[in-house]
C-alpha cells in the first residue's frame, strides 16, 4: 500500500456493542468521505437478559448515527436512568444512602459555586443534604422523569443515561450497520497476516477467507484478539488499585414501578447493582475472589437483590489498560483497550471516547505515526481520569467488612492522592484535563461517602448568611415544583410506546 | 482546623502583607480586598517611590475585563484614567519572513460546519482550488482591526459580531495608581518604605516580619512577593530555585521608549520581528509605547538602541530605558508562607501580552486557596494545588511563545537561525507535528491559549498542514464554496458598518487630560 494514498479501507473485528457502535460511528462519519468499513463479527458473548447502563454523552453519538430516542427505548426494552442510588444498610459500620446523579447539584449564589456555600451552611447547621439540591436526583427518587425546559436549563444540567437490554441494543446497531451498506462477515475466529513491516496486511477468517485492509480496529473486548493476542501489546495492570476481580451477572424480575435510576447496594463482601429496565432487572454483583466463592456470591447477590435470580453467569475482571491502544495499524477500542472496574458503568462511555477520538484523528493517508502518538496519549489520559474517579470511590468508602477494608488499604495514583488532599482541605476538585466526571460527580461521591472537607474557599464568606437561606429555600421550592410537573417514569415509557422486546 | 473556623469573627484578622506596588502588587491588593472579608483579612502593601516599577505601556488579554468587572470598575472611567485604547489582537510583522504580516485576533476563524472545525474546511477549499482567500479573511476581528474599526461585541450568539472579544492597551503605571486608590479607599493599608531585613521562624522557616529602612516592623501571616525581578522574598529569602528557559526564549533585554502619537489609533498591538529580537508598539491615547526586546547574545545595546529609535512613528519622548531579565520561572511560586505574584514568580516576554494575565490567574487561585483566617498556618495541600496550577499556566504559555520563534524563515540572521534549530520541549514538538500532518489544534480546557490562537500563529508563521480532517470531505464542494463566500460577505458587511477606533474612544472614554485640553482648544 502506498503511504501517500488516502486511507480508505477499514476492517473492524469484534463482537456485540463494541463492534457495532464502532462500525456505525466510522461508517456514518467517514463513509461519505470515501472510507469503506468491513465488519467481522465473532460469536456473541452476551447473556440474553444482560443490561447495559449508559452515561449521558451517548445521546450525542446516537444523534450522529440518526438514532431516535423513542425507537431506541422500544427496540431495547430500555428505560431512563438519572444516576446511581447508593445504599448501605446497617451492619456495615454506618447506614448510608446517597444519589450520584448525572444532573447538576444546586445553583450558584452571588457569583459563587453552590458547593462551597452548601458546605459552609452545613457546618453552621443546615440539615438539607447535598443530593436534595439536585433536581434530577429528587425527580428520580420520586420515580419521575425530568424533561428539560427553559427554567431547568437555567438551573443546570438535567442529563440522563439509559438501561438497555444489551443484546437487543447490539442487534439494533447491527441492523443500522447493514442499512449503511457495511459489508458483514460472520466468523468463529480470525488469524492475522502481517506484512514485512509488521503491520497487519489482512485477516484470514475461519481459515479461508482473506480480508485486506489498511487500518484494523480491535473491538473484540477483553480478549483483545488483535492487539493483545496477535500483536502482543501488553496491558498495564491496575489491580493494585482495585479489589473487584469477579462479577456475577443475573436477571431478577422487573420492579412494579420501574425506577429511573440504578441502585447500588453495598454488602460486606462487595456490592450489588440493580439495573431496571422494561424487560426485568439486570443484577450485577462485584466481589473479590479472595474473600468470596462464586456460590457465596450468588447467595449474597440474591439477598442483596431480595429476589430469585435467573440466568446466572460469572466472569473475571482484570482491571488494566493496554500500554498502547494503537499499535502499528491496529487500534483497540472498548474492552480490548481498557478494562474498568464495573462500579460506575463506564464501559460504553470509554468505548465512545475511543471512537470520538479515532474519528477526530482518523488517518488521512498511510502515514499516521503522529495520529497514533496523539491517540495513545489522549486515550491514556482519559482512561486514567476515569480510573482515578473509580479508585476514589474505593479509597474513601467507609464500609466495614474485609472487602472494603482491603479496598481502602490499597494505594492510589498520585493524581488522585492530590485530588483527595485538595478536597479534604477546602472542598475544591482540582481541575485536570480529560475528565469524564464533572466536579458535581466528584463532590457527590465524596460527600456521599462521608468525606467532609475541613474548610471552604474563603471567598464565599463575603456572602451574607441570609442570602444562603434565601437561595436554598428558593432552590428547594423550585425543585419541588418542577418535580411535581414531571410525568412518572412508567407514564413516560407508556407515552413513547412500550417495547415489544419486553 | 475544623474548630478554628467555628467562629471567624471577633478576633484578630489574618494578616496579608504585600511587598511591592506596581501592577502585580495592586492587582493582588485589590483582588484580595474585593473577594475576602475585611474583618477576616487585613491587607498591607509596602512600596517605595524610590524603586521604579517595570510597568511600561501595557497590552492585555480579554480576561482583564473579568478582573475589572469583579472589582466593579466602570469601564469608561477606568479607560479614561489609564488613557486606554481597545485591542482586538496582535499584529505580527516580518515574523515568518520579512514582508509577512498576520494578526492573532481575540476571536474565531470562520465557524464549524457539520461538527468539523473551520480550518479543515478552509484547507480543503484552498486545496481543491476554489478558494484562495487567506485564513485571516475569515476572522471578524482581523478584518475589523485592519480597518481600524471598533465596536463592542454583540451578545446575541447567532450574530457574527459575537465571535470576538477585546482587551485594552493602557498605561500600567496609571492602572496601578487607579487600583491603588480603589484599594486604599476600601481599607488596604499602604506603607511607604523599603524592606531591609526579613526575620524568619527558626524551625518552620516561615517569614515572621519585615523590617523597613525606617525601623518599622511589619508582621504578617502570609507574605506576597510582588517585588518584581528581584524576587526579594521568594527568591532571596526563601531560596526557591530559578528554572531558566533562555535556551528556548533567548531574549534577555528590553529597551523601552514612548513616542509621540501620530496617525490613526490602531486597535491592535504590533510586534515587528528584527534581526536580534522584536519591537513592540502599543498605542495609547496620548502616546505610543515602544520597545525592543532583544538577545544580548546577538546584538549590543547601542545597536539595539539605534534600531529602536529609527523605527518609531513619532518623536521619542526621552531616552530609552534598559531592562534586564531572564525568561523562566521559580520552581514553586508558593513556598512556606510566601507566595510570589508577577515578575517575582517568573518572566515570560510580553510577546503575547500574558504578564497581567498571569498576575490575574495567580490572584484568582490565591483567593480561592487562601488559608482560613485564624488557621494555625499555611495548608501544604493548598500550596501544592496553587503551585500545580501556576506551573501549568506558565508551561502552556511558554510553548506558545516558543512557536513564534522556532517557526520562521528568516535565514541568515543568527538569532532566528538559532531559534529554527534549537531543541524544543516535547509538548511543543507534538503540537507542531499534529498541525503539520492534519491541521489538528491543541485542545486543552485550562490555561492559555485557545484553539483559534494556535491556528492564527501556526498559519501565520507559515506552517503548512499537509492534511486535514477526513470528515470535511463528507461535504459537497459547491456548498463549501458558497459557505465560505457567504461568511466573508457577512464579515465585510458588518465591519463596514463599524465606527473607527479613534472616534469610538473619543466618544466613549477620552482620557481625562486630553478631554480637558480639547475642550480648552474649542
Amino acid at each position: 500500500m502506498s503511504t501517500r494514498q488516502l486511507l480508505s479501507r477499514v476492517v473492524v473485528m469484534g463482537r456485540d456493542v463494541d463492534l457495532w457502535l464502532c462500525v456505525n460511528a466510522i461508517s456514518r462519519a467517514l463513509g461519505p468521505a470515501g472510507v469503506n468499513v468491513t465488519a467481522i463479527e465473532l460469536p456473541t458473548r452476551l447473556r440474553p437478559f444482560e443490561v447495559s447502563a449508559t452515561l449521558p454523552p451517548l445521546e450525542a453519538l446516537h444523534s450522529k448515527l440518526g438514532i431516535k430516542e423513542p425507537t431506541l427505548i422500544r427496540a431495547t426494552a430500555g428505560s431512563f436512568s438519572f444516576g446511581q442510588n447508593f445504599v448501605a444498610g446497617f451492619g456495615l459500620g454506618r447506614p448510608l444512602n446517597f444519589f450520584h446523579a448525572w444532573g447538576a447539584y444546586g445553583a450558584g449564589i452571588d457569583g459563587s459555586a453552590f458547593f462551597p456555600c452548601w458546605l459552609k451552611a452545613t457546618r453552621y447547621g443546615l440539615k438539607v443534604s447535598f443530593q436534595d439540591f439536585c433536581l434530577t436526583a429528587v425527580a428520580a427518587k420520586n420515580g419521575r422523569m425530568l424533561l428539560p425546559d427553559e427554567a431547568t436549563a437555567a438551573f443546570g444540567r438535567t442529563d440522563y443515561g439509559y438501561h438497555v437490554r444489551t443484546m437487543a441494543y447490539a442487534g439494533y446497531l447491527k441492523s443500522i450497520a447493514a442499512n449503511l451498506g457495511v459489508k458483514i462477515y460472520q466468523a468463529q475466529k480470525g488469524l492475522v497476516e502481517r506484512d514485512e513491516t509488521g503491520s497487519i496486511a489482512a485477516l484470514i477468517i475461519d481459515g479461508s477467507l482473506r480480508i485486506e485492509g489498511q487500518l484494523f480496529v480491535d473491538a473484540t473486548g477483553p480478549d483483545a484478539i488483535l492487539i493483545g493476542r496477535s500483536l502482543d501489546v501488553p496491558s498495564d495492570d491496575w489491580r493494585q488499585y482495585f479489589s473487584v476481580d469477579r462479577v456475577l451477572a443475573a436477571r431478577a424480575p422487573a420492579f412494579t414501578k420501574t425506577p429511573p435510576f440504578a441502585e447500588i447496594r453495598i454488602t460486606g463482601v462487595g456490592w450489588t447493582a440493580l439495573h431496571p429496565n422494561q424487560a426485568g432487572t439486570g443484577v450485577r454483583h462485584a466481589y473479590s475472589s479472595e474473600f468470596l466463592s462464586d456460590e457465596a456470591a450468588l447467595e449474597s447477590a440474591s439477598a442483596a437483590a431480595d429476589a430469585k435470580l435467573a440466568d446466572v453467569s460469572f466472569r473475571t475482571v482484570t482491571t488494566s489498560v493496554r500500554s498502547r491502544v494503537w499499535e502499528g495499524n491496529c487500534v483497540a477500542v472498548g474492552g480490548s483497550a481498557c478494562v474498568f472496574d464495573p462500579i460506575h458503568d463506564v464501559d460504553l462511555h470509554a468505548l465512545q471516547l475511543g471512537l470520538v477520538h479515532l474519528l477526530s484523528l482518523f488517518p488521512v493517508t498511510g502515514q499516521f505515526a503522529v495520529e497514533r502518538a496523539e491517540y495513545n496519549r489522549i486515550m491514556r489520559s482519559h482512561y486514567e481520569r476515569i480510573r482515578d474517579f473509580q479508585c476514589a470511590f474505593y479509597a474513601v468508602a467507609p464500609f466495614g467488612g474485609q472487602f472494603w477494608q482491603q479496598a481502602r488499604g490499597r494505594s492510589v495514583p498520585q493524581t488522585l492522592a492530590h485530588k483527595i488532599a485538595t478536597f479534604r482541605a477546602c472542598g475544591q476538585i482540582a481541575p485536570m484535563e480529560d475528565e469524564t466526571f464533572s466536579p458535581d460527580s466528584w463532590q457527590a461521591i465524596f460527600v456521599g461517602l462521608g468525606v467532609v472537607p475541613e474548610s471552604w474557599p474563603p471567598t464565599i464568606d463575603r456572602i451574607p448568611p441570609h442570602r444562603f437561606n434565601e437561595e436554598f429555600h428558593r432552590t428547594i421550592e423550585f425543585i419541588k415544583g418542577k418535580v411535581l410537573e414531571q410525568p412518572t417514569h412508567d407514564g413516560y415509557l407508556d407515552s413513547i410506546g412500550r417495547s415489544s422486546a419486553a | 482546623m475544623g474548630d478554628a473556623i467555628r467562629d471567624d469573627h471577633g478576633s484578630a484578622p489574618f494578616r496579608v502583607v504585600i511587598v511591592g506596588g506596581g501592577t502585580a502588587g495592586w492587582m493582588s491588593a485589590a483582588g484580595i480586598r474585593r473577594q475576602l472579608e475585611t474583618q477576616n483579612y487585613s491587607v498591607t502593601l509596602i512600596e517605595s517611590d524610590e524603586i521604579g516599577t517595570v510597568g511600561v505601556g501595557e497590552a492585555t488579554l480579554p480576561h482583564i475585563k473579568i478582573f475589572n468587572d469583579m472589582l466593579g470598575l466602570d469601564e469608561a472611567q477606568f479607560m479614561r484614567a489609564t488613557r486606554a485604547t481597545f485591542k482586538l489582537g496582535i499584529q505580527f510583522r516580518d515574523w515568518d519572513q520579512p514582508g509577512d504580516c498576520y494578526i492573532h485576533p481575540f476571536g474565531a476563524f470562520g465557524e464549524p460546519w457539520g461538527g468539523v472545525e473551520f480550518q479543515h474546511h478552509w484547507l480543503r477549499g484552498q486545496r481543491e482550488g476554489h478558494q484562495r482567500f487567506s485564513l485571516q479573511d475569515f476572522s471578524y476581528s482581523v478584518v475589523a482591526a485592519r480597518n481600524n474599526a471598533f465596536e463592542f461585541p454583540n451578545e446575541d450568539r447567532k450574530s457574527i459580531r459575537s465571535t470576538y472579544s477585546y482587551a485594552y492597551h493602557f498605561d500600567a503605571g496609571l492602572y496601578a495608581a487607579y487600583l491603588r486608590s480603589w484599594a486604599m479607599e476600601r481599607g488596604v493599608r499602604r506603607i511607604e518604605g523599603q524592606v531591609c531585613n526579613v526575620s524568619r521562624h527558626p524551625t518552620t522557616g516561615d517569614i515572621k516580619d519585615l523590617t523597613l529602612k525606617s525601623g518599622e516592623h511589619v508582621a504578617g501571616d502570609l507574605f506576597i512577593d510582588c517585588s518584581g525581578f528581584r524576587s526579594l522574598l521568594l527568591g532571596s529569602v526563601m531560596g526557591v530555585a530559578w528554572q531558566d528557559w533562555t535556551h528556548w526564549l533567548p531574549c534577555d533585554r528590553a529597551l523601552a521608549v514612548p513616542c509621540k502619537r501620530v496617525g490613526a489609533l490602531t486597535p491592535y498591538t504590533r510586534s515587528t520581528a528584527r534581526p536580534a529580537g522584536w519591537i513592540w508598539r502599543i498605542p495609547l491615547q496620548h502616546r505610543t509605547g515602544n520597545g525592543y526586546i532583544f538577545s544580548s547574545r546577538f546584538i549590543n545595546e547601542g545597536e539595539a538602541r539605534d534600531t529602536l529609535l529609527s523605527n518609531l512613528d513619532g518623536a521619542a519622548q526621552g531616552e530609552p530605558r534598559l531592562l534586564r531579565f531572564s525568561p523562566g520561572r521559580r520552581e514553586r511560586a508558593w513556598s512556606g508562607n510566601c507566595v510570589a505574584i508577577g515578575l517575582a514568580s517568573g518572566f515570560l516576554e510580553p510577546l503575547e501580552s500574558t504578564s497581567i494575565y498571569l498576575i490575574q490567574a495567580a490572584v484568582t487561585d490565591l483567593v480561592n486557596l487562601m488559608p482560613r483566617p485564624r488557621s494555625a498556618g499555611v495548608d501544604a495541600r493548598l500550596v501544592n494545588e496553587f503551585n500545580r496550577l501556576n506551573e501549568m499556566q506558565y508551561e502552556r504559555i511558554r510553548d506558545f511563545l516558543i512557536l513564534h520563534y522556532t517557526a520562521n524563515r528568516r535565514v541568515g540572521e543568527p538569532l532566528w537561525d538559532y531559534a529554527r534549530s534549537m531543541p524544543l520541549p516535547d509538548s511543543l514538538v507534538h503540537k507542531l507535528q499534529l498541525f503539520r500532518s492534519r491541521a489538528a489544534l491543541p485542545g486543552h480546557q485550562y490555561g492559555l491559549f485557545a484553539r483559534d490562537s494556535w491556528l492564527a500563529v501556526f498559519v501565520g508563521q507559515g506552517i503548512v498542514a499537509t492534511g486535514y480532517d477526513r470528515l470535511a470531505d463528507a461535504f459537497a464542494l459547491s456548498a463549501l464554496d458558497e459557505r465560505l463566500s457567504e461568511f466573508r460577505n457577512r464579515i465585510q458587511t458588518n465591519v463596514d458598518a463599524m465606527t473607527s477606533h479613534g472616534a469610538f474612544i473619543a466618544n466613549f472614554a477620552p482620557a481625562m487630560e486630553l478631554a480637558n485640553s480639547e475642550a480648552a482648544v474649542a
